[in-house]
């Protein structure tokens, strides 16, 4: 699937681009910063211009968490009602839409780019959690314009290795990931005691 | 005594998770650290994905010399994927990505007749 993505990504350029990043902002798992890593190098080679490429990419992405916001908010609820039980009550629930309000800003922000698997999951709960979509659109469109500047500039600078840089940014993610997942877990290790 | 039973289980669970995402962490950023340390001199490898003008540019070479090497006529605007002139030419993926790499490797060699990537004809 990856081969077909880049290489249509690669044949077509930026319409290709809008596409591709609005179905993983929705949560089909594409290796979003590969992706854009390529889009650099493509600019690099004067396929794609880059200002354009940009542009495409952030506004992609946010038309596609829109979608998912937008089943979080209006067609989550009567699912999550439904199955309270199984997320930990209906006290629990109340519980995450908090937090989801509380943090929900900077959350939005790195869920973009940094820790970029938990964007789609992000977009659900800041749905559930009723967080205003204004706010929720003006983080979420900053985040996204970052993280697409960022790596079609890496792929614009090293855009002759491009696959090193897309797995080292690609390990990094999860690595990240793994370091919040500790830190969580460990946070709930210690309040235990 | 069951609330203890469930109690335990749970602090288990989360110290195993806790190991694990550890794990997890040294895993990804040992490779991104390995992968760092080869990108200066690795030559970036041939996928099936790539067009010829993208070849040639990650391997610092003509597209022109790529285009001839398998026998496609020279279009630096001809975006199709190596597996798409595959299909289109009835070759294996495999064979194209060979005389390709082959192809780089001529362009290279010192006493090589073809135009340098950037340079003018000899």
């Amino acid at each position: 699937m990856l081969d077909q993505v880049l290489a249509t990504l690669t044949r077509y350029g930026s319409p290709a681009l809008f596409g591709i990043v609005a179905i993983a902002a929705i949560g089909v798992p594409v290796p979003i910063t590969l992706l854009l890593i390529v889009t650099g190098s493509l600019s690099a080679q004067g396929s794609i211009n880059v200002w354009m490429a940009i542009a495409m990419a952030s506004v992609g992405s946010v038309a596609g968490d829109q979608i998912g916001y937008a089943v979080g908010r209006w067609g989550g609820k009567a699912l999550v009602a439904k199955f309270h039980w199984m997320l930990g009550g209906a006290k629990r629930i109340k519980e995450l839409e908090a937090k989801a309000k509380r943090w929900g800003g900077a959350g939005i922000f790195f869920s973009r780019w940094l820790v970029s698997p938990l964007g789609p999951f992000i977009n659900l709960t800041s749905g559930l959690a009723d967080y205003s979509w204004l706010r929720f659109t003006l983080w979420d469109f900053l985040g996204e314009s970052f993280g697409a500047a960022l790596f079609i500039w890496l792929g614009f600078l090293f855009s002759d290795r491009v696959q090193e840089i897309g797995a080292i940014f690609g390990d990094l993610t999860w690595a990240i990931l793994g370091v919040l997942a500790a830190a969580f877990l460990g946070w709930k290790l210690f309040v235990r005691r | 005594m069951r609330k203890t039973a469930t109690t335990n289980l749970r602090t288990l669970l989360l110290v195993l998770g806790f190991f694990l995402a550890i794990a997890f962490t040294f895993f990804f950023g040992y490779r991104a650290g390995r992968t760092a340390r080869h990108v200066s001199w690795q030559n970036e490898p041939i996928q099936s994905w790539m067009s010829v003008p993208f070849v040639a540019h990650t391997h610092h070479t003509r597209s022109e010399i790529l285009f001839k090497a398998i026998g496609v006529p020279p279009n630096p605007r001809d975006r199709r994927s190596i597996r798409d002139i595959a299909r289109e030419e009835k070759l294996p993926v495999a064979e194209l990505i060979r005389t390709l790499r082959n192809a780089i490797t001529d362009a290279k060699r010192p006493d090589s007749e073809t135009v340098p990537p950037s340079g003018k004809a000899p």
